[in-house]
């Protein structure tokens, strides 16, 4: 009852009781200019994530549509515009006999196209040419006055494309080099990945007190020193390091559209903060985690060209800390950590294939990252990240 | 916002930490506030918010310096003494009164102001500290005692 009374009288005492404060509004100023920037990073990763995620639906989107057999890669890949020509102007087909067996492939193309402007020019609805001025459509074509027309006058006649097969057709040119652009969509195939993450890091975790509890899975190794260690920081501001992973993944198709990926990946985080070993206070400790992991993605590919591919995927992968280790002053301590640490990943990526059975591909992504015990880093405090997977890519 | 709570939640500092770290908890507290600012959903007054960031803060930095774990000091406290009489506690001054709750021992202090001041009950005590509800209780009658003997010899010292 006394004690109740002192407790009343000294809360009555303390209830809204104000004292002049010293000015740390400079120090305040400072810190909050700091974070502001941590802010501004963080929402310019997300912005660039964003950014590749539109740009790679606007390939999506935009892709013109393509009809089964159109061939387009010809004219564009020699250079030349759609020519508007009568036949007249085209040159003297060699001899056959005085054509080589197999033309380069930029003459086979210039004379392709060379092809195509001829059957243009036959056809009156096409060309603008008068009627009476071809006389190729009134004649055989042997009749033509073709033979006459100086070779000087196209360009492209310039070229040894005179001694190119002119009769080839589009079934005459090499099946593996027109078979993926006369089709509306490629057939993805067996690829296998070299890659590496980048992950958005923030550090206003609030890092209050991680409790023993949080090493748990530590303590059911060893069982060494894990109780010594407890991260503990004075601030709401971890340090914590970009993440870095790197792999080799090896994708399978499983229709024409969706494909199967797994692989093996190692990631490393590393967080810096203040900690008690032995009731002493180390500050900027290190803590580095190492991460094995199996990935397995379902990756569904809207946009298959030859040389530019979108899609988009899901993954889930089980992570295992193979190490950790703690670094403070001097001293290291190793732990071993238990369990696995599960995460779910979501995103669209975009493939350049820059030789037929080689590419780049960038894979940004949302990556979150569940809650399995694991010790603290950048992944119990931020479990939902951005991603930005960059990588090569092998056709198998 | 500053001008207006850092002369409320300063004491808050004090009574925790003493007045010699209080300054940089309440530095540390307002950037926490700022930074939060956002989650302070309108239920409660504000002020009550803001004062349990700062006795978030004030907790931690006693954890970094790990003063909560000493128990030499606590052990040395006597569990029972005499009371206050009425009349004295109001001879002596706020300021004063802050500095005698910010001498008491770390475990003590911290104990006696989140029961007796905050209200908050021996279960929650022992949880934010990481000790036994007996041992709250305990701590709390450790630190009543010691708190009245301060008071009494400071009110003494002035007549």
């Amino acid at each position: 009852m006394v004690s109740n009374d002192f407790d009343k009288r000294l809360r009555d005492r303390l209830e809204g009781v104000t004292e002049t404060a010293p000015d740390v509004w400079e120090g305040i100023s400072k810190g909050l200019e700091r974070r502001r920037r941590q802010v501004i990073f963080r929402r310019f990763s997300v912005a660039v994530a964003a950014a590749a995620a539109v740009v790679a639906l606007a390939l999506l989107v935009f892709r013109g549509p393509r009809t089964e057999g159109e061939v387009t890669a010809p004219v564009q890949i020699a250079g030349t515009e759609q020519p508007v020509v009568t036949p007249a102007e085209i040159p003297d087909e060699p001899a056959p006999s005085e054509t080589p067996d197999i033309a380069p492939i930029q003459q086979q193309i210039a004379a392709f196209t060379k092809k195509q402007a001829v059957a243009v020019a036959q056809k009156p609805a096409v060309t603008e040419t008068p009627v009476e001025e071809t006389p190729a459509v009134e004649g055989p074509a042997e009749e033509t006055p073709v033979a006459e027309t100086p070779v000087v006058e196209q360009p492209a006649v310039e070229q040894p494309a005179v001694d190119a097969p002119s009769l080839l057709t589009e079934d005459d040119l090499p099946a593996d080099y027109w078979e993926e652009e006369s089709r509306p969509h490629r057939t993805h195939t067996s690829q296998i990945s070299i890659l590496s993450n980048l992950t958005t890091v923030s550090s206003d975790g609030d890092l209050l007190y991680i409790p023993s509890a949080m090493h748990a899975s530590s303590q059911s190794g060893k069982g060494q020193a894990s109780s010594q260690v407890e991260p503990i920081t004075a601030t709401n501001a971890p340090k914590f390091y970009v993440p870095l992973t790197v792999g080799l993944q090896v994708e399978f198709p499983i229709t024409e559209r969706f494909s199967v990926g797994t692989g093996l990946n190692y990631s490393y985080l590393v967080s810096q903060y203040d900690m008690l070993v032995d009731k002493v206070m180390y500050e900027g400790a290190y803590n580095q985690l190492h991460y094995l992991g199996i990935p397995v993605t379902l990756s569904y590919h809207f946009v298959q060209t030859p040389h530019v591919g979108v899609y988009a995927s899901a993954s889930a992968a089980a992570e295992k800390c193979v190490s950790q280790r703690y670094v403070y002053g001097s001293n290291t301590l190793n732990e071993k950590v238990g369990g696995l640490q599960w995460s779910a990943k979501a995103g669209v990526g975009v493939e350049y294939w820059f030789i037929p059975r080689m590419g780049l591909y960038f894979d940004p992504s949302l990556v979150y990252f569940f809650d399995n015990k694991q010790p603290f880093s950048i992944r119990t405090q931020q479990p939902l990240q951005a991603n930005f997977e960059i990588g090569l890519r092998f056709k198998i | 916002m500053y001008e207006q709570y850092a002369s409320r939640m300063y004491p808050v500092c004090v009574r925790y930490l003493g007045r010699e770290d209080a300054k940089d908890v309440l530095q540390e507290g307002f950037l926490t506030v700022f930074d939060k600012i956002g989650s302070y959903k309108g239920e409660g007054s504000f002020e009550g918010w803001m004062r349990k960031i700062f006795i978030n803060a004030s907790l931690m930095q006693l954890r970094k310096s790990d003063v909560l774990r000493r128990t030499e000091d606590i052990e040395q406290a006597p569990e029972t003494g005499g009371t206050v009489e009425n009349g004295v506690l109001e001879q002596i001054g706020t300021r004063e009164l802050l500095d005698q709750i910010g001498s008491l021992p770390a475990g003590l202090r911290s104990v006696f102001n989140l029961f007796v001041v905050e209200g908050y009950s021996h279960a929650e005590v022992g949880k934010l500290l990481g000790i036994t509800e007996q041992s709250s209780r305990s701590q709390l009658s450790r630190a009543r005692t010691l708190l009245q003997e301060k008071i009494k010899k400071l009110y003494n010292g002035k007549q």
